[in-house]
């Protein structure tokens, strides 16, 4: 009981955050749709793909893995906010417990992601034509997608020490999942060595999964694409346990949080 | 509320040490159920590592504590089940508005539903924050979300309230607030509060004031024998003379403690036993002599401080 509640409680005030910051909220979703309207526009009058489908169609489960990635690991990251502004000092003084706490803050995480990537999957059929099927297939991939992107987003946090590194992760840790994921351009066309690291890129079944949903044609069985993600998530969520300090901040003195 | 028969507190050689730093040396400390005890001491002197101590928050470097018979270590869960919790910097959401910081404080707490808003509304009404439910905390005064962080943490009827420095550079009217707050919580549900704070007025009413100094208790005790201690009356004396009125006070065996100021010299003294203000006349280079009643600042400052020569 005190365990549902701490996570609802904490879902319930990321969602609350997330809803009042705006800006984050746009930046979340103009993201993606550039890629696909700008980006994607340009590149389909220019690429010529295998099966003669759009550029768009086939850059289309990369960008809702992409906003689901975005969303996902960042609101999972402002942990370090949390943290920062004596906010999670609060949480882990709760009854619940340390795992509870990241149990909530990763569940918070997974349905902004799941928000985010809904969103870009609820325009798919401007794209290419989607069936109920194929869309409910798609939904559970962005589920499987949001709370691997959730827990990763954690892990980076565990030892993330102030804010002033979160703009280095997005650029250390987001575009390099992203880029080296076949999310954007065909692993198969990559060189060796970049090929391989999209091969141990837990991003990489992320895409393939929903490309299996819609029906695109994919790399890896399915199979293959849940395990590997769900391996991955519980491994995070295990090494965030490990690697979390919970006296972190407890002893120093927190901003003002405005 | 509970009628436990184990201490609230009871604290063993508790200590930590950050590193090579020792922030709190061995804590001894057994309070009794509905208890009100002060913890003072100058910055760094480790009230806030015992509280967190206390508070399982931080694991002891050595020694043990256990809160109302539960290990702080073993029973991590059942001790902060009867906690109510402010730490030193405040704990508000600022996107969030006040009934939903604390809706979101319920919820850590374990409450759900029904009790949840309950225990919600009965708190808004206790801290006067039922005007300014819906304000967004970031647009209210330090004082204000201050009362949100009293009202969140004695929302759920804690047994053992841990305040650090709860009223720390609040405006009078917010410090009489929370302690009107703290006092119902004491008086209506026999909650203990162990709190820290620099305002040594505050401490006067306590049961017991525990009195740190670089991680270690220089003084224990009821404010009244804390104040006997230093001597029951001080004589404040300033100016170049102010040594030879001190050394007049001494040979008639009244002087129990002195401390240097800035300005002169304090002196505690035994009361009755010599007259401070006919021995002044007699003395040349006092500039103001004064005689009154001892206070906690001046246990504070002869504990803190090493005695003057």
């Amino acid at each position: 009981m005190s365990a549902l509640s701490t996570v609802h409680g904490i879902v319930a005030r990321d969602l609350l955050r997330a809803s009042r910051q705006t800006s984050r909220l746009l930046g979340g979703l103009v993201r993606p749709f550039m890629w696909l309207l700008l980006v994607g526009t340009g590149y389909s009058a220019i690429a010529r793909l295998e099966g003669g489908g759009s550029y768009q169609a086939y850059v289309l489960p990369g960008i809702i893995v992409m906003a689901a990635l975005f969303g996902g690991m960042l609101t999972a990251i402002a942990t370090v906010y949390d943290r920062e502004f004596g906010m999670l000092r609060l949480m882990l003084a709760s009854p619940a417990g340390i795992p509870v706490v990241l149990a909530g803050r990763a569940a918070a995480a997974t349905v902004v992601a799941v928000i985010q990537g809904g969103i870009v999957l609820a325009c798919a059929p401007f794209v290419m034509p989607v069936s109920w099927p194929s869309a409910g297939a798609a939904a559970g991939a962005l589920l499987l997608a949001s709370a691997m992107s959730a827990m990763l987003g954690l892990l980076v946090a565990a030892r993330l020490r102030s804010v002033e590194n979160f703009a280095g992760v997005i650029n250390v840790v987001l575009f390099p999942l992203l880029f080296a994921s076949g999310a954007l351009y065909p692993t198969a066309g990559m060189p060796p060595l970049l090929r391989a690291l999209a091969r141990v890129n837990p991003v990489t079944y992320s895409v393939d999964l929903v490309r299996h949903a819609l029906g695109q044609a994919a790399e890896f069985p399915a199979a293959t694409d849940t395990v590997v993600q769900l391996g991955v998530a519980l491994a995070a969520f295990g090494l965030t346990a490990l690697l979390f300090d919970p006296e972190q901040r407890l002893v120093g003195k927190p901003r003002p949080r405005a | 509320m509970s009628a436990s028969p184990a201490p609230a507190i009871e604290a063993e050689g508790l200590g930590r040490d950050y590193g090579s730093t020792r922030a709190l040396g061995a804590l001894g400390l057994v309070v009794p159920p509905g208890a009100l005890v002060g913890l003072l001491g100058p910055n760094g002197a480790g009230k806030t590592t015992a509280m967190l101590l206390l508070a399982t928050l931080l694991a002891p470097t050595r020694g043990s504590a256990r809160i109302f018979g539960l290990d702080t270590r073993q029973r991590r869960t059942a001790v902060r089940r009867r906690l109510g919790l402010v730490f030193q910097e405040t704990s508000v959401d600022g996107l969030l508005t006040v009934e939903e910081n604390l809706r979101f404080a319920a919820r850590l707490a374990g409450l759900g539903g029904q009790a949840a808003r309950a225990a919600v509304a009965r708190a808004m009404s206790d801290a006067g924050l039922g005007e300014r439910r819906s304000q967004p905390a970031r647009q209210l005064s330090g004082g204000w979300r201050r009362m949100v962080d009293v009202a969140r943490a004695t929302m759920h009827r804690p047994e053992l309230l841990i305040l650090d420095e709860p009223t720390v550079g609040l405006d009078p009217e917010h410090r009489e607030r929370i302690w009107a707050i703290l006092d119902a919580e004491r008086r209506r549900h026999g909650t203990t509060i162990l709190f820290s704070t620099h305002y040594l007025t505050e401490a006067e009413p306590a049961d017991r004031v525990v009195l740190l100094a670089q991680g270690d208790v220089v003084a224990d005790g009821p404010p009244a024998d804390l104040r006997a201690s230093v001597g029951g009356e001080v004589v404040e004396v300033d100016g170049p003379g102010a040594a030879s009125l001190v050394s007049l006070l001494r040979d008639r065996g009244a002087v129990v403690s002195v401390r240097r100021t800035d300005r002169g010299l304090r002196a505690g003294l035994v009361p009755g036993r010599a007259r401070p203000m006919e021995l002044a006349a007699g003395v040349s280079g006092i500039e103001r002599v004064a005689v009154r009643h001892s206070t906690l600042e001046d246990v504070y400052f002869t504990k803190t401080v090493a005695e003057a020569e």
